[in-house]
C-alpha cells in the first residue's frame, strides 16, 4: 500500500460507513463529553447565579476576601497554557515532533510538539499549585465552604465592615466559591495528568505524526474547554 | 484515528492570545477602577467574558472551521442552561 | 482500532478469526464486547429489580396491614422491625430505596445499559461500539454505584429516608432525616452512576452517528435505535445536572455548605429545580427505549411496516425536546412562582401530543395486520394499553388546578407505576423474550411466557388501578399508616385488596424468573431468525459471535419491509435489511471525512 492510500484508509472510521458526523469517532466522542461537562458546570455555576440573585443582602465586594491580582496572574497562566496547547496541536499537524529547532533566518528557535506540550503542562500545573496555595491561605484566614470561621481574622474584618464582606451571605459565598473553583481545579488536574500520561507514553517516543495526532487534538479540546470555563468563572466569581 | 489535514488558513494563535490578555486586563480594570454604575459594570464584564470564551471556542477549539454538525453539539446545552437558570431565578422575583 | 476482518473458512465460529484466544476473564468478566456488557447489565439489573420488588412487598404489607408483624420479618434487624413490625423509620427507608433502586438500578440500566449496548451495534451493522473499553468501564462503574447504594442498608441509621427525590433540606440535614452515612453514600453512588451513564451515552451517540453500515441512512435506522440514540442525548445532558446537585448535597452534609438550607441563606427550591430539571428528562429516558423496542415488536407481530415511521421519529425527537421544559409540573405544590406554574402546565399538556401520535401509530400498525400474538407481541400490546392509561392520568396532573389536590397522593403513585411498570416493564418483558435468542442462542418457553403475561396483566391492574381511586380519596404518598386518618379509614379495604394483588403480582414474576433462568440451559435451541424479523441482527447466528460480522453488511432497505410486494414475490412476508435482491444496487461507501 502506498503512503497516500494508507493515509486515506486511516482517515476512515474503522470500516466503510455512512458519512455520519464527518469527523473521526474519538473527536466526536470528546465533543459530546464536553457538552455533558457544560451541563455539569451549569448545575454548579447556575446554582451560584440563582443563589446570589436570590439573596436579599449583597455579596461581599470583589477583592475583599479573594486575592484578585494573584488570580489574575493565574488566569494569565491558564490562557498561556491554552495557547501553548493549540501551538502544540499546530506543531504536530505540521510534523514538528521535536523539542526546539533552530530555523535559519529566525532569531527565536522554533518549538515542536514536545516543547509546546511541556509548556502547557507546566502552566497547567502552575495554575493548580497556585490555586492550592490560594485555598490554603483563604482557609487559614478563615474563609471556608461554610462561611467565615468563628474567631478567624476574616470574621473580625467582616464584623467590623459587614457590607464590604457581605457578612449576611458569607455562608453562600463560601459554599459556591469552593464548589465551583474546586471542581474546575479538579478538571484542570485531570487534564494535567492526562497530558503527562500522553507526554511520556506517546509524545517523547515520537509516536504522533501528522497522519495521526488524534490524542493531541482531543486533549486539546478538553483543555480549551477547561480554560473557557475558567474565563467565565474568573469574571463572575472574582470580578463581580 | 487520524485528523484530516487542514485546508483553511491557520489563525494567528499568538494574536488571539494577545486579545485574551488585553481583554483580561480590561476586565480587571473595569471591575476595580472605572467609576461606572454597578449594573453597567455587570453587563460589560459579562460581555467581555463571553467574548473571550467565544474566541477560545472559535479559534483554539477550531469551531469556526468545523461544520455545523459539530458546532451544534456544543451549542445545544447552552439554551438548556439558560432555561434552568432563568426559571429558577424567577423564584426571587416572586 | 481497525477491524479488517478476513474470512477464514473452517476457522473458529464466525468472527473470532482475527482475535487471539481470550481467557475466561477477558471473554466474560472484563469483556469489551458490547453484547457481553449488555448481558452483564441484564443480570445485575434483574438482581436490582428483585431487590426493588422485595422492598415493595414490605411497603404493601405495611400499607395493607399497618402495624401487624410481617411474615418473615424476624430476619430484619430489631432496630428496624422489632418482632417483624415495620417501624416508621424503616418504612420510609423502604419507600425511598424502592424508588431509588427501581429508577436508577433496575429500569434505567435494563432499558439503556442492556439494550443500547446490545442492540445498537447489531442493528446498525457495526462490529462493536465506538469505544469498547469505555463501555466496559461504564458497566463496572454502574455496578459499583449499585453496590454503594445497597451498602446504605447496612450502615448505622440505615438507608436514606427522604424519598427517591431526596428533597433538601430534609436530605441535607442528618438532624432532620435521621440519616448520616447512607445519605453521603447516596450522593457518591449517584455521581458514580452519572459517570457511568455519561460514558455509555457518549458511546451510543458516537456509534450511531459514525458507525452505521453502508446504506444505513438516518431514515433506515430501526426505531429502537432512534429511541436509544435520542435517549442517550437526554442522558448526556441531564445526568450531569443531577451529579452537580448530588455533589452540592454531599457538601451540605460534610463540608458545612448551605446550598439548600434556607436558614443559612440557601434555597430549598434550588434542589427541586435542579433535581427535576434532571428528573423529567430522566423519565423520558425510562420510556423512550421501551417505546422504540415496542415499535420493533409490534411491526414484527403485525407483519406490517410501522405506521408513520417518519412521524414516529419526529415524535421521539419532539418528546425529548419538550421534555426539557416541563420539569416544573413536579413542583406545582412547592410554592414556586405561579407564573412558572402556568408555563409548565402548557408545555406539559403539549407533550401529550407526540406521545399520542405514537400510540395511534402503533394502533395503525396493528390495524388489519396479519397478527401474530407471540409473547413479545402480547407484552408490547400490553405496553400500549397500559402506557395509554398512564398517559391519560398524566393529562389530569398536567392541569395545575387538578394537580393541587392530587399532588403527593396515591394517584401520582398510580401514574408512575402505569408508565414505569405498565409501560417500561411490560416492554422489557417483551424485549427480553424477543432478543433472548440473540443473546443466549435459545428460546424462552412460549407457553410459560403467555401464562406469565396474562397473570401479570391481571394482577398488575388489580394492584395499581385502585391506587387512582384511593389517591383521589386523599391517601397521601409515603405515609406510614393510612388508618390514623378518619377520612382514609373507609378506603382501607381497597388498600388490603391492593396489597393482596401486589403479593400475587410478585409471585407471578417468579414464573418469568424461572422461564429466564431455566431457558438458559434447557430452552429450545433458537433458529437464526425465530421471529421472521428484518433487523440486521437476525442475519447473524444465535448467539451472535464476537465482532458480529466478518464483513460489514450492506443495507438495501428500511427496517419494516413486512408483507411488501417484493417479499410476497419471494414467498415470505418479510425482507431483511441486508438481503440483496437482484434489483438492488450496492450502496456506495461513504466519502472520506471532509477536510476543514
Amino acid at each position: 500500500m502506498t503512503h497516500a492510500t494508507q493515509t486515506l484508509d486511516q482517515m476512515r472510521p474503522p470500516f466503510p460507513a455512512e458519512t455520519g458526523s464527518g469527523v473521526y469517532s474519538k473527536k466526536l466522542g470528546m465533543w459530546v463529553f464536553l457538552a455533558s461537562d457544560v451541563m455539569f458546570f451549569t448545575a454548579l455555576i447556575g446554582s451560584y447565579i440563582i443563589l446570589r440573585f436570590g439573596m436579599s443582602t449583597p455579596w461581599a465586594k470583589p477583592g475583599a476576601v479573594l486575592n484578585v491580582p494573584l488570580t489574575g496572574v493565574n488566569t494569565f497562566l491558564l490562557i498561556c497554557s491554552s495557547v501553548a496547547m493549540v501551538k502544540a496541536y499546530a506543531a504536530i499537524a505540521d510534523g514538528k515532533k521535536y523539542f526546539l529547532r533552530k530555523v535559519p533566518g529566525k532569531t527565536l528557535q522554533d518549538g515542536g510538539l514536545k516543547f509546546w506540550l511541556l509548556v502547557t503542562i507546566l502552566c497547567g500545573a502552575a495554575f493548580v499549585s497556585i490555586q492550592v496555595v490560594e485555598y490554603i491561605k483563604l482557609i487559614g484566614e478563615g474563609f471556608t465552604p461554610a462561611g467565615y470561621r468563628e474567631g478567624s481574622l476574616l470574621a473580625e474584618h467582616a464584623a467590623a465592615d459587614p457590607i464590604k464582606y457581605g457578612l449576611g451571605v458569607a455562608g453562600m459565598y463560601g459554599s459556591t466559591f469552593f464548589t465551583m473553583t474546586g471542581f474546575h481545579g479538579f478538571h484542570v488536574t485531570c487534564g494535567v495528568i492526562s497530558m503527562l500520561y500522553l507526554y511520556f507514553t506517546k509524545v517523547l517516543p515520537e509516536k504522533y505524526s501528522p497522519q495521526d495526532y488524534a490524542g493531541i487534538e482531543i486533549i486539546g479540546l478538553y483543555w480549551h474547554f477547561v480554560d473557557l470555563v475558567w474565563i467565565i468563572l474568573f469574571t463572575i466569581v472574582y470580578l463581580i | 484515528m487520524t485528523t484530516p489535514t487542514t485546508t483553511h488558513v491557520r489563525p494567528n494563535y499568538m494574536l488571539i492570545w494577545l486579545y485574551l490578555f488585553v481583554m483580561t486586563i480590561a476586565e480587571v480594570l473595569l471591575a476595580f477602577e472605572l467609576p461606572v454604575s454597578r449594573n453597567l459594570k455587570l453587563i460589560l464584564l459579562l460581555i467581555l467574558a463571553l467574548w473571550k470564551a467565544m474566541l477560545v471556542a472559535l479559534f483554539f477549539m477550531h469551531l469556526k472551521f468545523e461544520r455545523w454538525r459539530l458546532r451544534i453539539i456544543f451549542i445545544v446545552p447552552l439554551p438548556l442552561a439558560a432555561i434552568l437558570i432563568t426559571a429558577a431565578i424567577m423564584e426571587k422575583v416572586f | 482500532m481497525t477491524h479488517v476482518a478476513h474470512a477464514k473458512p473452517g476457522a473458529h465460529g464466525g468472527g473470532d478469526a482475527h482475535h487471539a484466544p481470550m481467557s475466561f476473564w477477558q471473554k466474560y468478566i472484563f469483556s469489551t464486547d458490547h453484547k457481553i456488557i449488555g448481558i452483564q447489565f441484564l443480570f445485575v439489573s434483574l438482581f436490582f429489580l428483585l431487590v426493588g420488588g422485595l422492598l415493595a412487598m414490605q411497603i404493601r404489607w405495611q400499607l395493607g396491614f399497618p402495624g401487624k408483624p410481617m411474615p418473615g420479618g424476624s430476619i430484619l434487624p430489631q432496630t428496624m422491625a422489632p418482632g417483624g413490625v415495620i417501624l416508621p423509620e424503616y418504612y420510609i427507608q423502604l419507600v425511598t430505596m424502592h424508588g431509588t433502586f427501581m429508577v436508577f438500578f433496575a429500569i434505567m440500566p435494563l432499558l439503556v445499559g442492556v439494550y443500547a449496548n446490545f442492540l445498537i451495534p447489531l442493528k446498525i451493522g457495526a462490529h462493536d461500539m465506538a469505544f469498547p473499553r469505555i463501555n466496559m468501564w461504564s458497566f463496572w462503574l454502574a455496578l459499583l454505584a449499585g453496590l454503594i447504594m445497597f451498602a446504605g442498608f447496612f450502615v448505622p441509621d440505615g438507608a436514606p429516608r427522604a424519598g427517591w427525590t431526596m428533597y433538601a433540606p430534609l436530605s441535607a440535614r442528618p438532624d432532620l432525616s435521621g440519616v448520616g452515612v447512607a445519605q453521603k453514600l447516596w450522593s457518591v453512588s449517584i455521581v458514580v452512576l452519572g459517570l457511568s451513564s455519561v460514558m455509555g451515552s457518549v458511546n451510543y451517540i458516537t456509534t450511531v452517528i459514525n458507525h452505521r453500515a453502508p446504506g444505513m441512512t438516518w431514515f433506515r435506522i430501526p426505531l429502537s435505535v432512534w429511541a436509544l440514540f435520542i435517549t442517550a442525548i437526554l442522558g448526556v445532558l441531564a445526568l450531569p445536572v443531577l451529579q452537580g446537585a448530588a455533589i452540592m448535597l454531599l457538601f451540605d452534609q460534610s463540608l458545612g455548605t448551605h446550598f439548600f438550607d434556607p436558614v443559612a441563606g440557601g434555597q430549598a427550591l434550588l434542589w427541586q429545580h435542579l433535581f427535576w430539571f434532571f428528573g423529567h428528562p430522566e423519565v423520558y429516558i425510562l420510556i423512550l427505549p421501551a417505546m422504540g423496542m415496542v415499535s420493533e415488536i409490534i411491526a414484527n407481530g403485525s407483519r406490517k411496516p410501522i405506521f408513520g415511521y417518519h412521524s414516529m421519529v419526529f415524535a421521539i425527537i419532539g418528546i425529548a425536546f419538550l421534555g426539557w421544559i416541563v420539569w416544573g409540573h413536579h413542583m406545582f405544590m412547592s410554592g414556586m412562582n405561579p407564573t412558572l406554574g402556568s408555563t409548565f402546565m402548557v408545555s406539559t399538556l403539549l407533550i401529550a401530543v407526540p406521545s399520542a401520535i405514537k400510540v395511534f401509530n402503533w394502533m395503525g400498525t396493528m390495524w388489519r395486520g396479519n397478527l401474530r400474538f407471540h409473547v413479545p407481541m402480547l407484552n408490547a400490546v400490553g405496553f400500549v394499553s397500559m402506557f395509554t392509561i398512564g398517559g391519560l392520568s398524566g393529562i389530569f396532573m398536567a392541569a395545575t388546578p387538578v394537580d393541587i389536590p392530587l399532588h403527593d397522593t396515591q394517584f401520582i403513585v398510580a401514574h408512575i407505576h402505569y408508565v414505569l411498570f405498565g409501560g417500561s416493564l411490560f416492554a422489557l418483558f417483551g424485549a427480553i423474550t424477543f432478543w433472548y435468542p440473540k443473546m443466549f442462542g435459545r428460546m424462552m418457553s412460549e407457553p410459560l411466557g403467555k401464562v406469565h403475561f396474562w397473570l401479570t396483566f391481571i394482577t398488575y391492574n388489580m394492584t395499581f388501578f385502585p391506587m387512582h381511586i384511593i389517591g383521589m380519596g386523599g391517601q397521601m404518598r409515603r405515609i406510614y399508616d393510612p388508618t390514623i386518618y378518619d377520612f382514609l379509614k373507609p378506603q382501607q379495604p381497597l388498600n388490603v385488596f391492593i396489597s393482596y394483588s401486589a403479593f400475587a403480582l410478585f409471585a407471578v414474576q417468579l414464573l418469568f424468573a424461572f422461564n429466564f433462568l431455566w431457558s438458559l440451559k434447557f430452552g429450545k435451541k433458537a433458529p437464526q431468525n425465530p421471529w421472521d424479523d428484518n433487523g440486521l441482527e437476525w442475519s447473524l447466528p444465535n448467539p451472535a459471535p464476537h465482532g458480529n460480522w466478518e464483513k460489514t453488511p450492506n443495507v438495501y432497505r428500511g427496517p419494516y419491509e413486512f408483507s411488501s410486494p417484493e417479499a410476497e414475490a419471494r414467498g415470505t412476508d418479510f425482507l431483511p435489511q441486508s438481503l440483496k435482491l437482484p434489483t438492488d444496487h450496492d450502496p456506495l461507501p461513504a466519502p472520506l471525512p471532509a477536510t476543514h
